[in-house]
């Protein structure tokens, strides 16, 4: 290969690849269409079924094209982030009802009260659920579904091993996890480390701020919760060691039998066959029922233009009122009144973890909810590992919150003009 | 001896290519072969990763990644080829006051190392509303001083007298530096080429952190994307990797030799 | 104007399109870093921008995570410069030694290079799972028990460093290669000659040969191992316990998921200082060297 003939290759791959990508469009005629850019972090099979929705609601708006775009989750809450501040961001998105207080506050979130006063009946959704859309009185977002923890079973190895039912309480969840152990298998395994914690936090009457509006992670109640996490290894060994996302995937493969997770998981179980599988509420361990909780919310950009607010509003109350759909693809929808229909009753897994909703928790409202994300899973890793107590490892992580917190206090000041 | 030797030899280049195989070859077995793995071959081969990743091509559009890196890569390397060998040329050729003088600094600045740029430079693409766009990964990457330096020492040890003798006949510096310089420097362009395609090719934090939309991002964050998505899927997360693989691997069979010998050379510029 | 002053006038322009991408892309940025770090300026709080002097720095001081990022760092560093110039040096002279076959065993070695490192990422993964991973399925063929190679904190670094030098050691190997074939034959056989071992052989004469080459592989890959980043954030996503996140990966977390440019500008140069005074020191090196 001569130099010549190598340049002359670049060159040629160059210039014929942007016009195939399209960098230099002739002036393609302007479309009367509304174009609506849609983004989320559907990213399993659940987004398969999203994008059908999105295709009906095309077709049945001619002069609206939505088209959508997903990211996981890990990586897209940098780029909604930092391409709405930078002006680029999507018209319509997803985010976690969690996500609301720093999106909203870093102001790439346009209020959408107009909406529950025409398109979507607010008493539709739990009073708590409605109130986790709302800063300073005015509305950000609206809720599409509700994603409890609950607790996934296998029902073969369950059979297997005697059991005819999910386990309820403390006891029958130690004996079940005993029995469905063995030298292959496993009768419970944690997933997410930081949300398996949180999930027992209502139970114990923990919290995560206190009364005085400070982090209080080394509470009591936390402390019991992980203290409970951390004896089925030390104390029972009934768990596998920590290992990444060895849970989810052991559970997969029906090598556990029981784990704990968020709905959204069950589109990975849609897609197994031979897979026999149940849904149930996460068991009584601490004094009464509880889980964690939080919703995928629907939200817009500041600053659309009249028509295309028109039609982003159209599109998200198409989106809600078919929320029965969505549930297929394995969510919980925030409406009531679909919950109470009876094709969501006959989704098993669906309907089981919707019985958690009177009793569930939602993450706190804060802006470091990132950091201490971390920290808590790093808590519940030293514990699990063994290597601190429950009350040593959730004090660094109330500290280290604390001081993130502070920090964080201290960047956002409100500038107070005299 | 000399025996012993070339068995030990043949053992370490198998252990560097055995992953390679042994992803070929769990591409082709079915979900449950990948988890309990009965032996290195596929007991029973099957096409069902592929069809899986390709029926949903839009959730993973690889031809589209496949298409961006391409013509990143090739891009930058055109880019990088012309603007250092124009530079160099400058400076060694039609010595350019300050010329000796930028050369330090581009040498001084290869010190610095790449995570220092990544904050500001991309506080300076969203200044330049350059963002999301293949520009974003071009241009940056025409900054970094290698190219320059190399060619400058290249253009040193080889004679001026035939150039200064067309230049004072009258040829302008432009036909002197297509007509003459250019060739002389080939096998210098091309070590600079290949390594500049390789090192664009495998770039993995500038498409991360500057690209938004799945459209436009490249192999390496596209696959990364796809692989946070199906984690619990190896077959089909081995399949997206075998996929992506093939270009530069035919690429690199075709031109093994210019490839391995430009990179072995790169290290010889004093 | 004269011959002389088109000329100049002429080179400038040659070197404009090369000396503006310089100046805004490298130059520029450095500026940028500079003026960021000494300011607090999170990308959330627009309003809030301000000078705050030498605070990101003393944040970053006392800030444990940083403490800890640079520790998995020096770890890294450590385990892998060493092994990498070991091995990669092994495999050059054992590729020297052979005739048959040389440039089929050296394509191969080079061969991992090309993949993109999540492609590396994704295969290596497959070979480290704790429970259907190919390492582990041979261990247990043999009888063993279960190797935790990503989720013990002694192993999990050890196994981003073989991945690295899966992926990294057969470009080096190929550079040493070369600079082992430019020493001319008679030197060895002169060596031979005066009844040298090939121990001594190789300390006495091959080493001091090649020694320019291998600093500079040795400067060139000690920087790059101080930036290491998709290697962990792939693999590990930087656990057990944190153990494996490097700085660069730190960085980035605080700049594009916590959006504080500021602090991560100050980090950015902390590192940048680590990794000057490593480079300015083996530059002297090889400057002596060469002045031999």
């Amino acid at each position: 290969m001569t130099a010549r003939t190598g340049i002359g290759l670049l060159l040629g791959l160059c210039l014929g690849l942007s016009v195939v990508r399209g960098d230099f469009s002739c002036g393609t005629l302007a479309s009367k269409k509304t174009p609506i850019t849609f983004w989320n972090g559907f990213t399993g099979p659940d987004g398969r079924v999203m994008l059908e929705m999105i295709r009906d609601f095309n077709r049945e708006n001619p002069d609206v094209e939505v088209t959508m775009q997903r990211i996981p989750w890990a990586l897209y809450y940098n780029k909604v982030m930092v391409s709405g501040l930078d002006g680029r961001g999507p018209d319509v998105f997803v985010i976690h009802a969690s996500a609301l207080t720093r999106m909203q506050r870093a102001g790439v979130l346009a209020p959408m009260d107009s909406l529950f006063e025409s398109a979507i009946p607010a008493d539709d959704f739990d009073p708590y659920v409605v109130e986790q859309t709302k800063f300073e009185g005015k509305r950000y977002c609206v809720p599409l579904d509700i994603h409890p923890q609950g607790m996934f079973l296998n029902k073969d190895m369950l059979r297997a091993a005697g059991l005819s039912a999910a386990p309820k309480n403390r006891e029958e969840f130690l004996r079940a996890a005993k029995v469905m152990k063995s030298s292959e298998t496993f009768g419970f395994a944690l997933t997410a480390w930081q949300n398996n914690f949180m999930s027992l936090l209502p139970q114990f009457d923990g919290h995560y701020m206190g009364a005085d509006g400070k982090v209080d992670l080394d509470c009591p109640g936390n402390v019991e919760a992980l203290e409970f996490l951390g004896s089925l290894k030390s104390k029972y060994d009934l768990i596998p060691p920590p290992d990444n996302q060895l849970g989810w995937v052991g559970y997969r493969q029906k090598k556990v039998g029981m784990v704990w997770d968020g709905i959204y998981m069950l589109g990975d179980l849609l897609r197994l066959e031979g897979m026999n599988y149940a849904g149930a509420p996460i068991p009584v361990i601490g004094k009464h029922a509880g889980t964690l909780a939080d919703s995928h919310t629907l939200c817009f950009r500041p600053g659309m233009g009249a028509t295309q607010r028109e039609a982003s509003e159209r599109f998200v109350k198409y989106l809600s009122a078919n929320s029965l759909r969505w549930a297929g693809a394995g969510q919980v929808p925030a409406r009531r009144s679909v919950r109470e229909t009876p094709e969501f009753k006959k989704m098993q897994v669906q309907a089981a973890f919707a019985e958690q909703i009177p009793t569930m928790m939602y993450f706190p409202r804060i802006p470091v909810l990132f950091e201490m994300g971390i920290e808590v899973n790093l808590a519940v890793e030293k514990v699990i590992r063994g290597r601190a107590t429950a009350k040593e490892a959730l004090k660094i992580a109330d500290e280290n919150t604390q001081m993130a917190m502070d920090r964080d206090a201290e960047q956002h000041k409100k500038v107070v003009t005299p | 001896m000399k025996k012993l030797l070339w068995v030990v030899m043949l053992l370490v280049a198998f252990a560097f290519i055995f992953p390679i195989v042994m992803m070929f070859f769990t591409s082709f077995k079915a979900e449950g072969e990948v988890l309990n793995p009965a032996s290195v071959v596929p007991k029973l081969w099957t096409s069902e990763n592929y069809r899986n990743v390709l029926e949903w091509s839009e959730e993973a559009p690889f031809g589209r990644w496949l298409l961006n890196s391409v013509f990143v890569s090739s891009s930058v390397t055109l880019l990088v080829l012309t603007l250092s060998s124009m530079a160099a040329f400058a400076i060694t050729r039609l010595k350019v006051k300050g010329g000796g003088a930028f050369l330090g600094a581009v040498v001084f600045s290869m010190m610095v190392p790449g995570q220092l740029f990544l904050v500001p430079v991309y506080f300076i693409l969203s200044k330049l509303h350059w963002l999301d766009t293949p520009a974003a990964l071009i241009v940056p990457a025409t900054a970094g001083g290698f190219g320059v330096f190399m060619l400058s020492q290249f253009m040193r040890a080889v004679p001026s007298a035939v150039e200064e003798a067309a230049l004072i006949d009258g040829c302008s510096p432009a036909q002197v530096f297509i007509n003459v310089t250019l060739p002389l420097c080939a096998p210098a362009l091309a070590t600079l080429g290949v390594l500049t395609f390789i090192g664009s090719w495998n770039d993995y934090v500038s498409p991360l952190v500057y690209m938004d939309s799945v459209r436009n991002y490249t192999l390496p964050v596209g696959i990364a994307m796809y692989q946070a998505s199906y984690y619990t899927e190896y077959g089909r997360t081995l399949a997206t990797s075998v996929l992506a693989s093939i270009p530069l691997l035919i690429v690199f069979l075709v031109f093994q030799k210019q490839i391995v010998e430009s990179m072995a050379s790169s290290g010889l510029k004093d | 104007m004269t011959w002389k002053k088109r000329q100049q006038l002429t080179g400038y322009l040659f070197l404009a399109p090369y000396a503006l991408s310089f100046l805004v892309f490298l130059v520029l940025p450095i500026l940028v870093a500079l003026v960021l770090s000494v300011m607090q300026f999170d990308l959330t709080a627009t309003e809030q921008i301000k000078f705050i002097g030498t605070q990101n720095f003393t944040d970053a001081w006392k800030d444990d995570y940083v403490k800890q990022a640079m520790i998995a760092t020096a770890r890294y560093v450590l385990l892998f410069v060493p092994s990498l110039l070991v091995l990669s040096l092994a495999m050059a002279v054992g590729l020297n030694a052979v005739k048959k076959g040389r440039n089929v065993f050296r394509g191969m070695i080079f061969l991992p290079g090309i993949f993109t490192i999540a492609v590396t990422a994704i295969l290596w993964q497959f070979f480290y799972n704790l429970e259907f991973g190919f390492f582990n399925w041979v261990i247990k063929q043999f009888g063993g028990t279960a190797v935790p190679w990503l989720s013990e904190k002694s192993l999990a670094m050890p196994s981003i460093v073989l991945m690295s030098l899966w992926w990294l050691s057969g470009g080096t190997a190929v550079i040493l290669l070369a600079s082992l074939q430019q020493i001319p034959t008679m030197y060895h056989e002169a060596a031979a000659l005066d009844g040298a071992g090939s121990w001594k052989t190789f300390s006495k004469i091959t080493m001091p040969l090649i020694k320019p080459v291998l600093l500079f592989t040795v400067l060139t890959n000690t920087i790059g191992a101080f930036q290491m980043f998709p290697q962990a954030s792939l693999l590990t996503q930087g656990g057990p316990e944190l153990s494996t996140r490097g700085t660069v990966q730190y960085i980035y977390e605080i700049a594009f998921q916590q959006y504080r440019l500021g602090y991560a500008a100050a980090i950015s140069w902390m590192l940048t200082a680590v990794i000057m005074v490593f480079g300015i020191v083996q530059f002297i090196a090889m400057r002596r060297n060469s002045a031999q």
